[in-house]
């Protein structure tokens, strides 16, 4: 099966323990390797403030996963995502046709070191300017 | 009605010569913008990165022309996307009417 590259994105509910987060993070990458999908990375940010209140929350954890997976499986993980209670908001976009482990984990070296690094800044600014 | 619009139309309000110079003498004054993104390769626009988008935006969370920005067309469309996918990833608001803070 050919597997193209994808990148979601999920907004979890900001009352989750770590524990519930762990969990549902599991559940939705093994949707993706059961399907012989390949996994790249997965980038759990901080709790961070949303722009605009979700389902009457006003903050939430966001989790980015880059992986390689068949067509079929993005329509199976958005079922879930719609299910899942514990997911308020998601996106998946497609960033190649073609996917090959090697060059996408590489360049992930690379983004890693400047992007969410620049992430895990703000919201510890925005942090500090809460409890101030 | 409809007679009276063409005639507007048809007949623009010419600004007089001494006008059109002062336009041209201003002209010479402003600089040309150059696009962000084609400045510097690295950058792109990503709706993950909402700190960046927010240079593009409005008070009121409203995208800004490219004739404001000076970014060129092919980067205004991946960005006017990148936009769109902040705001529906509740990274960016719609409005500033919804917005927090």
């Amino acid at each position: 099966m050919k597997l193209r590259y994808y990148e979601t994105m999920f907004l979890l509910d900001p009352d989750l323990n770590e524990e519930d987060r762990e969990d549902a993070i599991q559940k939705f990458s093994n949707i993706i390797t059961e399907d012989k999908g390949q996994i790249v990375n997965i980038d759990k940010w901080p709790l961070r403030k949303l722009a605009y209140k979700v389902q009457k929350k006003t903050q939430g954890y966001y989790v980015v996963m880059n992986y390689g997976a068949p067509g079929q499986t993005i329509q199976e993980l958005t079922r879930n995502f719609r299910l899942d209670e514990r997911v308020m908001k998601f996106i998946t976009t497609k960033l190649d046709d073609e996917f090959d482990f090697e060059s996408a984990s590489k360049d992930f070296d690379k983004k890693e070191s400047g992007a969410s690094k620049e992430a895990l800044q703000t919201t510890e600014e925005e942090q500090e300017g809460q409890e101030a | 009605m409809q007679q009276q619009q063409g005639q507007q139309q048809t007949q623009p309000q010419r600004p007089n010569p001494q006008q059109q110079q002062r336009y041209k003498r201003r002209r010479i004054y402003v600089r040309r913008k150059v696009c962000r993104f084609c400045a510097d390769k690295s950058l792109v626009a990503d709706y993950k990165n909402p700190e960046l988008l927010k240079n593009f935006v409005t008070e009121r969370g409203k995208i800004l022309p490219r004739r404001v920005t000076g970014t060129c067309a092919k980067h205004q469309r991946r960005l006017t996307n990148a936009i769109k996918k902040a705001r529906i990833m509740a990274l960016m608001p719609f409005t500033s009417g919804h917005a927090l803070e």
